[in-house]
């Protein structure tokens, strides 16, 4: 299969500190990937790079076969590329459907004019954003809720609206910055299930940062492992866990070399 | 301690009507009986309160109706001693005041105007009217303790039904009694003899514009919607020339407010330089017109513009003048924007004020023609009016289809978390820039209905304090809310000019009515709901929890 995002030697410096450093990656169509790593290994810089957010200092991001780096946030977005945020980062005074409302922006067309007017091509885009921003609820099992102020939601069901509103934008690469931080076992394998069915029913490639190694293991086809903003390891998730830079970044030179002698341990660790 | 302090709440309600049925002329018509009448209203709100917090201690209800008992009728006492002391001693007061009120109260007592004149003592009847309001409002309290079963039906659902139907019940009833009393006639502001029907008008129109927030899409709605033009149509043609000049500069207020409300309450740009596109608009029609201005002294052949081809003109200016402020402003936030923008404000002002050969500096444009149509003159108050009455209604229609729509919730989503809103897709660039461009437009055209009605406009006009009056009437009034900048503008741009006489003091009173209002209700008088929901999400959450303890 044909990557939809690769990245090539990319490098962000913040003053001193090289926050990434001469990274590769690719992530093919229609996969679901990890990028794991200790705290400060420049895993979300990455995601940054990716949407916009971030100008990169050297290398290339290309994004179904075109070069993005550099490119706002906005122009990403409309390129197909939506992202989430490791704390949640709702429109919290609007309500779940408003949310969604708003993610859908880059797909509607009506301006200023039309909205005055109402004309009737803008009835019908909007009829046509509410339907689907109540199919969205749906989809990701908020129903009902549509009214409720996204602030007021429970965590759980703050994580699923954000991405519903980031699929609102119909992207074809989806960013996923620790979906299942703070949430509870069963909370959980609701997540990693409902992203399996992105990707199965919708299609949607998908690259997460993720700290639980149990939903990593389980669900990524290729993890990509950094640490102080290289790439020290990648593959699947077997090769990770026997890759002894792996355990060496998350747990020391000592940690390594003791428990390459006990694999039960190790897999516990990792 | 804090539930009998909830008593002040409807004593302060109870004093407003009190005072209101003073100001109608209860006292005069009645004498001393009308205290029975007010002793009446009283029981009735002490009753209604006790009762729907019948689960109290009762010493709490009683102290409660004592509460709603003693600052009414303490302070109905304490503004007839005054008056009438002011009376004996011939001390000239504010005509508003004088009128509504000394003879009036004084006639709670059972003296005549000519007693008090002549020295009579009030205070011997206002213990008796302290006395007996007291009473009423301990016994109304006092009875809601009684286990009546059928009283009940007062409380819950049913309450709720005729609370949303209120703002409609008190002008009926208000209409109904002066009817039926024939009641003497208010001189509130104005000059004309009978005044009731028009402060009647008023009053329809403020419970109608309540009552489109409170009541659901329906029949009903559309009712009060129908009620609340037809008001505003009527008042114009019941108003004299001083009524109508104060809301013409209203109205004017207003058309502003709403621009201002774009860009602070929905897009979240503040904006403090916002009179510099009102000085475009005015300046750019005085400029074009005016005999005495330099283009139309040294432009041969010119005979300068008319007020409507001003309209187009000033909406253009205005929009280049939004998006020449909006383009270097772009990448600033919050407190550094609100420094530029206050600068840009000033900068205009200055540059009208030294560009003398262009703008004859601080003697500014004089003779600005009228607006007229067909040849009828609109200059006088009423016309001018309802020519502002109109733009304003225009600029609230196209504020609210651009609110409901995918432009407006780009703006709400840009003042929630800017970031995030341009990761949606939003671009920052033309959604701020519109914002700014709507503001400026709406300011400008404001600018041009005050040119045509001040004649003469000068460069201090356009000063800072423009600026502060429009956002501080939208905050007000409830910022993100189109009522709410109408309710803002008639209090703070309507009130001062009809208390014009007490000038000094109105700005100490605005500015401890703006920190009372701050801290006591930061959302507004009429707030937008969303910004409702923000400012007492907690609230919510804790009548929603305590509603839960009951059925479980």
């Amino acid at each position: 299969m044909a990557s939809l995002l690769s990245i090539e030697k990319l490098t962000k410096r913040f003053g001193g500190l090289v926050a990434v450093n001469q990274l590769d990656l690719d992530v093919e169509e229609r996969s679901i990937a990890s990028v794991i790593g200790p705290n400060g290994a420049g895993k979300t810089t990455v995601f940054n790079c990716v949407a916009g957010f971030y100008r990169p200092e050297e290398g290339r991001i290309i994004f179904g076969g075109e070069e993005i780096q550099g490119l706002s946030p906005d122009r990403t977005t409309t390129k197909g590329i939506a992202r989430t945020y490791q704390n949640i980062r709702l429109f919290a005074n609007m309500t779940a459907l408003e949310n969604i409302l708003v993610g859908q922006h880059p797909r509607l067309k009506t301006g200023w004019l039309q909205a005055i007017l109402r004309t009737p091509g803008y009835h019908q885009e909007e009829t046509g954003a509410l339907q689907e921003a109540f199919r969205l609820l749906k989809f990701v099992g908020l129903s009902g809720v549509g009214d409720h102020l996204a602030s007021g939601l429970p965590y759980a069901a703050q994580r699923r609206l954000e991405i519903a509103r980031a699929l609102a934008s119909k992207p074809k690469l989806l960013l996923l910055d620790e979906p299942t931080a703070g949430m509870n076992p069963h909370e959980t394998a609701e997540m990693t299930d409902f992203i399996h069915n992105l990707r199965d029913k919708l299609g949607i490639t998908i690259l997460l940062i993720e700290h639980d190694m149990r939903v990593v293991m389980g669900i990524s086809e290729k993890i990509t492992v950094l640490d102080y903003g290289s790439k020290i390891a990648e593959g699947q998730a077997k090769e990770i866990q026997n890759n002894a830079k792996v355990i060496e970044a998350y747990l020391g030179r000592g940690a390594a070399s003791g428990l390459k002698r006990s694999p039960a341990a190790q897999a516990g660790a990792v | 301690m804090h539930t009998a302090l909830s008593g002040l709440r409807p004593a302060l309600i109870a004093f407003a009507i009190i005072l209101y049925l003073n100001l109608v002329g209860f006292p005069l018509k009645f004498g001393s009986v009308a205290i029975w009448v007010f002793g009446a209203v009283l029981f009735l709100i002490s009753f209604i309160v006790s009762r729907r917090a019948a689960a109290s201690p009762p010493a709490l209800i009683l102290t409660k109706s004592l509460i709603i008992g003693l600052i009414p009728s303490l302070g109905l006492a304490l503004l007839t001693y005054v008056f009438a002391g002011m009376q004996a001693s011939q001390i000239t007061i504010q005509d508003v005041f004088a009128q509504i009120l000394p003879p009036h109260t004084a006639a709670l007592t059972g003296l005549t105007s000519e007693q008090v004149i002549a020295g009579e003592s009030v205070v011997p009847g206002l213990y008796n009217l302290v006395l007996i309001l007291t009473s009423a409002a301990v016994l109304g309290g006092g009875l809601s303790l009684l286990p009546y079963e059928k009283l009940k039906s007062l409380q819950g659902e049913k309450t709720q039904g005729f609370r949303s139907t209120l703002p409609l019940l008190i002008p009926l009833l208000l209409f109904a009694a002066y009817l039926s009393l024939g009641l003497s006639s208010v001189q509130l502001f104005g000059s004309q003899e009978n005044k009731f029907g028009l402060l009647l008008l008023y009053v329809f129109f403020g419970s109608s514009l309540y009552a489109l927030r409170v009541i659901p899409q329906g029949r009903l709605k559309t009712a009060f919607l129908i009620v609340a033009v037809l008001a505003t149509i009527a008042a114009p043609l019941l108003n004299d020339q001083f009524q109508n000049s104060v809301l013409g500069f209203v109205t004017i207020f207003i058309i502003m407010g709403i621009g201002l409300n774009i860009v602070v309450g929905f897009a979240g740009l503040l904006d403090l330089g916002y009179v510099a596109f009102f000085a475009v608009g005015a300046y750019s029609y005085g400029l074009l017109s005016s005999p005495t201005s330099w283009i139309l002294v040294n432009v041969p052949g010119f005979e300068g513009i008319t007020f409507w081809a001003g309209l187009p003109i000033a909406i253009v200016l205005g929009l280049m003048a939004g998006i020449l402020l909006g383009v270097p402003v772009l990448r600033l936030r919050g407190d550094y924007l609100a420094i530029v923008t206050l600068g840009f404000g000033e900068i205009i002002r200055l540059i009208l004020l030294n560009l003398r050969e262009f703008t004859d500096g601080p003697s500014g444009v004089r003779g600005i023609p009228p607006p007229d149509l067909f040849g009828v003159n609109l200059g006088n108050p009423r016309d001018l009016l309802f020519l502002a009455m109109v733009v304003a209604a225009i600029v609230t229609f196209i504020a609210l289809r651009l609110r409901d729509s995918r432009i407006g919730r780009s703006w709400v989503a840009m003042r929630e978390d800017e970031t995030v809103a341009q990761a949606m897709g939003i671009n920052l660039i033309s959604t701020k820039l519109l914002a700014f461009a709507f503001g400026a437009m709406f300011a400008s055209l404001s600018g041009v209905l005050y040119a045509a009605r001040q004649v003469n406009v000068y460069p201090d006009n356009f000063a800072l304090d423009v600026s502060i009056n429009v956002l501080a009437l939208i905050i007000i009034g409830g910022i993100g809310s189109i009522e709410g900048v109408v309710i803002g503008a008639i209090a703070l741009i309507g009130l001062p000019e009809i208390l014009r006489s007490v000038n000094e003091y109105r700005v100490v009173a605005f500015g401890a009515l703006l920190v009372a209002m701050m801290a006591l209700r930061p959302e507004g008088l009429l707030p937008s709901l969303r910004r409702k929901r923000e400012l007492h999400a907690g609230e919510q959450e804790n009548i929603a929890r305590r509603r839960k303890v009951p059925s479980s």
